[in-house]
């Protein structure tokens, strides 16, 4: 008859080469560092939010009407109605509002040196710059230089352009 | 080895069974945080608001100006696109033509930002 007693201490062995196989595999995959998912969900939220909101705002009304309401608000530098139409489209849901904060600027092209300048549309809120901020952008074209413009530094050509709101959006 | 007492090496064994499925179960717990990252990331990252953005743009600019086109205007969306959204992007309109009885003109829009690549010729 064949001698089996040493059967338990050959599979002992190999759950012993198992376990140890394992623990190299898992020393080497935790090199890399994941960050959690959870973070990256309410920015991808916030960030189709503010792009629906401003794609919302570049529409206009009617066949009739000549120009949307952002264009509007840029052509004329209106902080107080930008921003108020901006939270309000954001905000536009069940149950309590929602407190976001906004910053935005409008970006252009100054045709004498050809560079990308921009100046602010509305700065209202002030940012700790550790805020975790979403940029939403929107492409507007104006007739003209924009009425109203902040600061005297401000050269924006006065020509038909293409300009770009770009508004940072974060929730305090 | 004869000698030796063997009793319960069984239940050794089986508690061996039972802590490698305890790992295994927490390797599953491990990977599951990696979920919404990778697909929140997969949507920040790609850019279906940009471009969308920039067609009714050109569509724009096309209704505005036909197939002539104000070549500032074009230049500043390229320059723009380029500074604030890394995207290198051409577009141009062409004469109109007589599709199915209607007079449309064929659109031209490139749009490569590293990592997306967007090629359409549209009649508008």
């Amino acid at each position: 008859m064949v001698n089996d007693s040493g059967q338990l201490y050959t599979m002992e062995g190999v759950a012993a080469g198992i376990i140890m196989l394992l623990t190299v595999y898992i020393v080497i995959s935790t090199t890399s560092i994941y960050t959690a998912g959870d973070t990256h969900i309410p920015d991808m939220q916030l960030e189709q939010l503010g792009s629906d909101v401003l794609a919302m705002m570049d529409t206009p009304n009617a066949e009739e009407d000549a120009e949307s309401d952002l264009v509007t608000y840029i052509r004329t530098t209106n902080q107080s109605d930008f921003r108020a139409m901006f939270r309000n489209y954001c905000n536009m849901r069940a149950g309590f509002d929602d407190d976001l904060k906004m910053n935005a600027y409008v970006y252009y092209r100054d045709q004498g040196s050809d560079t990308v300048k921009s100046y602010p549309l509305d700065e209202e809120d002030l940012s700790t710059g550790r805020d975790n901020a979403v940029r939403v952008t929107r492409w507007a074209q104006i007739p003209r230089t924009p009425l109203n413009l902040p600061g005297v530094g401000t050269d924006i050509d006065n020509r038909p352009q293409a300009v770009l709101v770009e508004v940072l959006l974060w929730r305090a | 080895m004869a000698c030796m007492n063997e009793d319960g090496q069984w239940i050794v064994l089986m508690g061996l069974l039972v802590a490698l499925g305890l790992f295994f179960l927490a390797l599953i717990i491990n990977q599951s945080a990696l979920v919404g990252q990778t697909t929140a990331e997969g949507v920040l990252e790609f850019p279906k608001n940009d471009i969308r953005d920039l067609r009714s743009e050109i569509f724009d600019y096309v209704d505005k100006s036909g197939s002539i086109g104000d070549a500032d205007v074009e230049k500043d969306i390229i320059a723009i696109s380029l500074e604030r959204k890394n995207a290198v992007v051409s577009f141009s309109a062409g004469e109109q033509q007589n599709v199915s009885g209607r007079l449309l003109r064929p659109v031209t829009i490139h749009y490569n930002n590293g990592v997306t690549e967007y090629d359409e010729v549209v009649y508008y």
